[in-house]
């Protein structure tokens, strides 16, 4: 086995799983909304990105923020739908909720881009960096840049903006923050337009690894779900530091042990942290840490 | 109103009859019954403990698992195998609630979806459980007991059994529901303060509607086995939890006959007036999120609005 390129590539699978991650780890922390629909909106991001390419014309690295704005649409049109759940921190009834909107976004981008498997074609996934014997793609290295950026940025929002500030005050007592004269409801509009964006995001880089379906739904992002929880809810820098930490881990199991039971051994480190730590994690505390 | 319920499971008991008696309707109706069971162990959980358990597809597939390798590896009979998947369900159960015991709300939510995530990627590489190709080749259900024959290959002879476990499990619902378990579920759900304080121990009444939920749907798992012969890693699928969630939601939660309405209302659309499947999906969605963020308490709060006390006859009557 070669230990520096498998180092590598847990590194990139490492951000690719953060990246992912950001925006639930957000909405999580921020309204404690377990997004099951996030996959969905990954494959959404993903769709939009290939069909803006397709229809239009228009190269890879435009048809991205055409991505990013659907996925902030559609954040919203959740936020819409959800926020009175959202105020009255009805948490079952969120998830089931989420659920509910996952499967309409199958359905729907089912109709409108059928059942067959397609690319999103990348131009930097067939530029290749060498040296000696590691290697990677210049679209991994994006990737990488990428997420370093927007974790950078999510944490300068958070702890030194206005609205950061307002964020993070919904996050501990929604009711309070009304109080105190804030609008919540926008504040939701905000988180929710950001999860929306920053999965399509994530999509638009990662997805030219792998084919796109319509069907692959919450299975292709289920690691989010790891790291999200593993990094302690709402934690940003928690999350980023997890998602390094479960790629190294992906990589090195599925090299040494077995990639078909990879996920299995991940959700048992889950369930091992949850059972043993829960305390801190269904609680908000971590919040913006 | 004390013949009301009798008079209704018969009319139950002839309904594929009285919707035609095709070979799909007793499909359909056989299925709509399994599921429905399966639903009825979430219901106990999501209605009366106010958890949601995501575990519950692995429960359903654990049973339909043990069922059919019991039967195609070891020759077991179906009461056997009955046993086999009660067993294995409250082994599982008995694990993951002991695991759960301390976690609340979202947080065991999202260890049972990692257990049933766990089962679902060891259902899928074990060669043991069939691996990716699942168990074929599930035996025709034989519950014969001495002389008493009682096989069921067919849709039509498995019914009455499909229809009689529905109603056992319904019958066992709301025995629940009235007996000192299923009171003190309801307490630790709507007050675990006050429980405490009755001397109530929370975490051992979570557990044991936990070890009773689990076999309800892992039952349905076992007859399902033996409905459809086959059983594969697609008993994982997201649509089983979706329907169960659904089912239980759709109508209103602690009415007893709410979950198998729900089921009997999902899956009768999917197979008497399906949209094809992009569409059904479309549709279970627009469903679960109309009756969440618009009608919370489920179809059965939909009701017309009391007219106003006429103010002017108020005022008579004030006067008088």
């Amino acid at each position: 086995m070669n230990v520096l390129q498998q180092t590598i590539n847990g590194l990139i699978i490492g951000h690719a799983f953060a990246l992912v991650a950001v925006g639930w780890t957000l909405l999580l922390g921020s309204a404690r909304l377990v997004n099951f629909g996030h996959g969905q909106m990954y494959m959404v991001g993903a769709f939009v990105a290939w069909w803006v390419m397709r229809t239009t014309g228009l190269p890879y690295l435009l048809a991205v923020p055409c991505a990013v704005l659907a996925g902030a649409a559609l954040g919203a049109l959740m936020q819409k739908l959800m926020l009175r759940l959202t105020l009255q921190q009805n948490l079952v009834s969120l998830m089931i909720a989420t659920l509910g909107f996952g499967q309409l976004l199958e359905g729907a981008a089912g109709f409108a881009w059928g059942p067959r498997p397609q690319t999103l074609a990348s131009p930097l996934q067939a530029i290749e960096l060498r040296w000696d014997d590691v290697w990677l793609t210049a679209q991994d290295l994006l990737l990488v840049v990428a997420t370093i950026a927007v974790f950078a940025a999510l944490h300068l929002v958070l702890k030194r903006t206005v609205f950061g500030s307002a964020v993070r005050m919904v996050a501990e007592d929604p009711k309070l923050t009304q109080l105190g004269g804030l609008d919540v409801a926008r504040v939701y509009m905000g988180i929710f337009a950001f999860e929306g964006a920053a999965v399509a995001f994530a999509a638009c880089l990662v997805a030219p690894r792998t084919p796109i379906l319509t069907s692959m739904g919450f299975e292709q992002v289920i690691m989010t779900f790891v790291v999200v929880v593993l990094g302690g809810i709402g934690s940003v820098g928690g999350s980023y530091a997890a998602g390094l930490g479960l790629g190294l881990f992906t990589a090195f199991f599925g090299a040494l042990v077995s990639p078909a039971y990879t996920t299995a051994a991940v959700f048992v480190v889950l369930i091992a942290v949850m059972v043993l730590r829960p305390g801190e994690l269904a609680s908000a505390g971590g919040f913006a840490r | 109103m004390r013949f009301l319920w009798p008079a209704l499971a018969v009319l139950g008991f002839f309904s594929p009859r009285l919707l035609g008696g095709g070979a799909l309707v007793y499909g359909t109706l056989t299925v709509i019954a399994i599921f429905a069971v399966m639903a009825y162990g979430l219901d106990i959980i999501l209605s009366d403990l106010g958890e949601v358990s995501l575990a519950h597809t692995a429960f359903f597939a654990a049973g339909a698992y043990a069922a059919s390798l019991l039967a195609v590896d070891h020759d077991w009979g179906a009461w056997a195998t009955l046993g086999g998947a009660i067993v294995v369900s409250a082994v599982l159960a008995l694990a993951l609630g002991l695991l759960t015991l301390r976690t609340r709300e979202f947080a065991f939510s999202l260890v049972t979806y990692a257990a049933s995530v766990v089962c679902a990627v060891v259902a899928a590489n074990w060669s043991a459980l069939g691996g990716s190709d699942g168990v074929v080749g599930v035996p025709p259900l034989d519950l014969s007991v001495g002389a008493v024959k009682l096989v069921a290959g067919t849709n039509v002879q498995l019914w009455p059994y499909a229809y009689g476990l529905l109603l056992l499990t319904m019958f066992l619902v709301s025995r629940f529901r009235r007996s000192r378990l299923g009171q003190a579920a309801l307490m630790v759900h709507m007050n675990p303060r006050l429980a405490v304080m009755s001397g109530l121990d929370p975490q051992r009444v979570r557990l044991l509607v936990f070890l009773l939920s689990a076999p309800i749907s892992a039952v349905a798992g076992w007859l399902y086995a033996y409905q459809r012969a086959y059983v594969g890693p697609d008993l994982f699928d997201t649509y089983f939890l979706v329907l169960m969630l659904t089912a239980v939601i759709l109508v209103g939660r602690r009415i007893l006959v709410a979950p198998a309405l729900g089921t009997a209302l999902l899956v009768g659309q999917t197979s008497f007036a399906s949209l094809g499947s992009y569409g059904d999906k479309v549709l279970l969605g627009v469903v679960l999120l109309t009756i969440l963020c618009l009608f919370p308490g489920g179809l059965a709060s939909i009701r017309p609005r009391r007219p106003r006390p006429d103010r002017a006859a108020l005022r008579t009557m004030e006067r008088s």
